[in-house]
């Protein structure tokens, strides 16, 4: 410590000291030259004895200035002013590495800054570690299907480790778990609201909510940032009509979010009170969602008894076997997440046995599964995870490969300074010395790329949180440079500039001094190029095999893109505008909302420039589809057939779309048989549907479908018999990929036991859909300005948003492929020219004995392949075993895909052999006369 | 150049310290006349080259064994005299003792009938 003030204040007052020293060392030389003097010499000789017995005087210097500093960072500062002054002088050199550096160091670092968004991140509440998100599963082979599990409201997802995992409970579990354990301090339930209207000062909106038990934010340790949170007696049957405001909500809707609290709003056209707002940044305990407001559990007494006709209240609080709510817990101080698991999953598996009725459920029991929580619900990082592993997959091996190039580049650059290098071990520097020079050089040139790729990143980070979002206004996952990101970036700069200069470094300082010396002045060029050859040669094989590597993934993946883009639909997507309208929400009820539905469907297709108007109750592709068993009549229903609405219909229930008049030729699906719904299919007419074909082949095999009356098993409905007017050729409906849905479609406005809330319109128009967009709103406005238009959007957008990820990617990877093989190429390039003019001499020597320009070319080219075949050797198996990685992204093709390989292959080949033909054209055009004199 | 009345010994790593400070016990003085003192005082036996003394001289600075200010020589020139500090006197008794046992060692082992009276 005290030398290390003491190296400080040297430092501080440096020059001052230098002097003194100098004057010191004057002093003794004037003392020991008197002494001479006196001694008998003349004065000349007398000075000159005494600088003789004084020896190196700048030696000398620099030992006491050791003393005193640290000569290693002297060195290090030299070393850098040295360092920057070989990038003056090589601006294009600088100026490309910079570049390659920056890309490579920027898109790393704006990928690694998504996927520190997505696992490191904490929940913004206090203590996020303690809490743990309650969860169960089934392992092996057990089903869904087959355990207690009757109804829900959630989702669930496989994963790797724990197989078919939830974190939705029945309600019973809920109030057993909170009052037997002692493992946890609080333990809180959540359901998402889903979108509902709500009117601010006159104005609706449509927005998404959270359901919350009275101990969310006390569970959670949240202050309010206005007013009060939701508490434990909000939340009971017969509670207050009370809400919590997101900050960012209260802020845009009251401007101060202070002024919030106690205002009244309409939710779902039900007055409702802002208690409070919840803290800014808050956004639940799911990065993906940000629920714009947090209702009272018991709230959806409130609000789901005015919308659903069928609704029996409470029911859901006490079925054991409908799965809704999600817990979370916050663990005692001291209790670990396998104590609690130990603890409370007995309690939860010997209840949920008690659920069972017979030996099927019983054999397929949950087992519970306690995860931690302190990062909030895993959903986005169950979606997101995989892409960013293999984007970062991707810019790491784009950085391997601009390393290799610039590795190379400094190697070729070694070679022309051997001389200096020479210069500098035969006076002396040591080997490591030097090395650590050249290092100094390759850090300094790394630090300059990666502060450029911080900016790359930036601007990348800014781009693909555009491309991810979408359009989605909602899009949740914001990376960020903050202090980790920057720390990762400083890091892998360090170590790309170690990695690309260490090699060239310890490679140029392998110089027997003397031949190089000689060598240079006698003009002979004989240096040991041997190892330094073969390992610009490893730099461009393992550049090739990289490149290679991505253009297999880019092959598959444009392939995917195309498969993606020709789809087979089933309808025609071009010129269709699509909306969705809540009326039920705004208060209109049965039967009235049908007459207002359909009036607003007849105004719609007056307006002029649209050539038909219909509307569904559900969108056809990107939001679920509605399915329950419709079978012939007298067939028994499937044994197992989940019904409502969700992605993924089971294949024993029937896709169920309500339709307005006109739907088949708005939409442009053709008809096989039959008519479609029109004026004459409204309630009480005699029930009518329209089956498609898959709905045929898997029902009714070879009987003639016409005129057959089949019935449809609601969810909570009673059964509905119809007879079939029609048959439609097969459309897709929820997914746009796998086999056709069976789809059976009934006519709305006979209201057959679907209740009528949410429809969607779809508008047929003349040129742009968008155009229409403000005559639309000006009629909804005219007809209810309670109910907000939402989701408007062209259906050929609709349908690009549900495959944006895979097309996104695939475009990246795409991106990223070609810029590999552009680096690779410049870096074959350079290795090839330089190996070219090394060999000038012995191509004219060649040449004047009669080689052909030929054969000199393919002399040249045939270097060339041999390190592409090399390089390909290496890849080929490589990409052949790493593909299946990607097998997941894939639509349409099988991750081995020969034809991608083999283009890959072939682009690659041709690439090389451009990159190389340029030198060897260059080497065939040597004079002989002149080459030799250049010897 | 000065006739060499003996040949030089070479200074055994680690003494140059011990010597400096044992010249300095007798006052303050500049760098050019411990290096005299040394040599005079080994009958010219020890040799002190310039170029290990300064480093020396500034290493005990900093480590505050001795310290160093501006003063007239004798002659009347400004030069840098060092002066033992407290701490370097303390120094100097464990180092000197250090001595005296290394060469008592060596003397057993080298003249074993001598020490032995």
């Amino acid at each position: 410590m005290r030398s290390f003030i003491r190296k400080l204040m040297w430092l501080a007052q440096r020059g001052h000291k230098e002097a003194e020293f100098r004057e010191e060392l004057q002093f003794h030389l004037d003392e020991e030259a008197e002494e001479r003097r006196e001694e008998g010499l003349a004065p000349e000789q007398a000075r000159w004895a005494a600088r003789r017995e004084l020896g190196n005087v700048a030696l000398l210097e620099e030992n006491i200035r050791g003393v005193w500093i640290w000569t290693f960072w002297e060195q290090v500062i030299q070393d850098l002013r040295y360092a920057l002054r070989m990038m003056r002088k090589n601006r294009v050199f600088t100026v490309l590495a910079t570049l390659l550096l920056a890309l490579g160091i920027g898109a790393n670092t704006a990928i690694y800054s998504f996927m520190d968004a997505l696992l490191i991140r904490s929940l913004p509440v206090s203590d996020p570690r303690s809490l743990a998100v309650l969860n169960w599963h089934l392992t092996g082979k057990k089903s869904v299907r087959d355990s207690v599990v009757q109804d829900v409201s959630g989702y669930f997802y496989d994963d790797p480790k724990t197989g078919k995992t939830t974190p939705i409970f029945p309600c019973p579990a809920f109030e057993l778990l909170r009052k037997s354990s002692d493992m946890f301090s609080v333990l809180f339930a959540y359901h998402p609201a889903g979108k509902m209207t709500i009117m601010v000062r006159g104005q609706a909106e449509i927005v998404s909510g959270e359901y919350v038990s009275g101990d969310y934010f006390r569970g959670l340790g949240l202050a309010p940032a206005a007013g009060r949170l939701i508490i434990g007696d909000d939340d009971r049957v017969g509670g207050p009509a009370v809400v919590v405001l997101s900050y960012a909500f209260a802020q845009g809707r009251f401007s101060d979010p202070a002024a919030a609290a106690g205002q009244p709003v309409m939710i779902n056209n039900i007055p409702f009170t802002v208690i409070g707002v919840a803290p800014r940044g808050f956004f639940g305990v799911d990065p993906s969602k940000a629920p714009d407001f947090y209702l009272p559990l018991h709230a959806d007494l409130l609000l789901s008894s005015r919308t659903d006709p069928n609704f029996k209240p409470g029911e859901w609080y006490l079925n054991e076997h409908y799965y809704w709510i999600e817990m979370m817990g916050r663990l005692r101080t001291g209790v670990t997440m396998a104590q609690a698991q130990a603890a409370v999953g007995p309690v939860f598996e010997q209840w949920v046995a008690t659920t069972a009725t017979n030996d099927r459920e019983r054999n397929n029991l949950p087992e519970f599964l306690l995860k931690e929580a302190a990062g909030g619900l895993d959903t986005l990082r169950r979606e997101y995870s995989k892409p960013f592993d293999i984007l970062l997959a991707m810019v790491g091996l784009i950085l391997a490969i601009a390393c290799a190039n610039i590795a190379n580049l400094l190697l070729a650059r070694a070679t022309a300074r051997r001389r200096e290098l020479a210069v500098r071990l035969s006076l002396g520097a040591g080997r490591w010395r030097v090395v650590r020079q050249l290092l100094a050089e390759s850090l300094l040139l790394a630090s300059v790329g990666g502060a450029a790729g911080i900016l790359v990143a930036i601007w990348g980070i800014r781009f693909l949180t555009l491309l991810l979002a979408g359009g989605n206004d909602h899009f949740t996952l914001h990376a960020e440079l903050n202090w980790h990101v920057l720390v990762a970036a400083a890091v892998l700069t360090m170590i790309t500039g170690m990695l690309f200069g260490l090699a060239p470094a310890l490679e140029a300082t392998r110089v027997d001094v003397m031949p190089v010396l000689k060598e240079m002045t006698a003009g002979k060029r004989r240096p040991r190029v041997g190892l330094r050859f073969s390992l610009s040669r490893l730099l461009v094989v393992s550049q090739i095999a990289i490149s290679l590597l991505l253009l297999v993934a880019a092959g598959l993946f444009v392939r995917t893109l195309s498969n993606l883009q020709s789809l087979e639909i089933g309808f025609h997507r071009e010129n269709v505008l699509v909306f969705k309208l809540n009326a039920r929400q705004a208060g209109h009820r049965d039967p009235e909302i049908i007459s207002f539905y359909s009036d607003l469907q007849r105004r719609f297709a007056a307006l002029p420039g649209v050539r038909s108007a219909t509307l569904a109750n559900s969108p056809l592709i990107g939001d679920g589809a509605w399915g329950w068993p419709v079978v012939p009549l007298g067939q028994p229903t499937p044994e197992h057939a989940p019904s409502g609405h969700g992605s993924g219909v089971a294949d024993t229930a029937t896709h169920v779309l309500a339709t307005g008049p006109v739907f088949f030729t708005t939409m442009q699906i053709p008809l096989l048989a039959g008519r479609e719904f029109d004026e004459r299919d409204r309630q009480g007419s005699l029930p009518v549907a329209i089956v498609n074909q898959a709905w045929v082949k898997t029902n009714l095999e070879h009987r003639n479908p016409m005129g057959q009356h089949i019935v449809s098993y609601g969810p909570g409905l009673k059964p509905q018999e119809m007879e079939i007017i029609g048959v439609a050729k097969n459309a897709r409906y929820d997914d746009l990929t796998g086999n056709f849905p069976a789809i059976v479609y009934m006519p709305f406005e006979q209201n057959l036991n679907v209740p009528v809330a949410e429809m969607t319109f779809f508008l047929r128009t003349s040129g742009d859909p968008l155009a229409y967009a403000s005559m639309v709103r000006e009629i909804v406005h005219q007809a209810d300005a309670r109910i907000p238009v939402t989701n408007l959007s062209t259906q050929a957008a609709q349908i690009d948003g549900e495959i944006s990820q895979e097309i996104l990617f695939a475009r990246l990877c795409t991106g990223f492929a070609i810029l590999a093989l552009a680096i690779a190429c410049v870096g074959l390039y350079g290795t090839m020219s330089y190996m070219v003019a090394r060999r000038t001499g012995e191509i004219g020597i060649r040449m004047a004995l009669g080689a052909q320009r030929g054969t000199v070319v393919w002399m040249v080219l045939r270097e060339v392949l041999v390190l592409a075949a090399l390089g390909l050797a290496i890849s080929v198996p490589t990409a052949l075993g790493t593909s299946k990685f990607v097998e997941s992204f894939l639509f349409g093709i099988k991750p081995n895909d020969p034809t991608a390989v083999a283009v890959a292959v072939v682009t690659l080949l041709s690439a090389a052999l451009l990159a190389g033909y340029f030198p060897a054209w260059k080497a065939s055009r040597i004079d002989p006369m002149i080459a030799l004199r250049h010897e | 150049m000065r006739p060499r009345p003996q040949p030089r010994v070479e200074l055994l790593q680690g003494t140059l310290d011990l010597l400096i400070l044992r010249t300095l016990l007798a006052g303050a003085t500049h760098g050019h006349a411990i290096a005299k003192h040394i040599q005079r005082t080994s009958e010219e036996l020890l040799q002190v080259e310039t170029g290990s003394l300064y480093p020396a001289l500034h290493r005990l600075e900093a480590k505050g064994w001795i310290e160093a200010s501006w003063e007239l020589s004798s002659k009347g020139k400004r030069a840098k005299f060092y002066r033992l500090t407290p701490l370097g006197r303390k120094q100097l008794t464990s180092e000197q003792s250090k001595w005296d046992a290394f060469s008592r060692a060596m003397g057993l082992i080298l003249k074993p009938g001598k020490q032995e009276g």
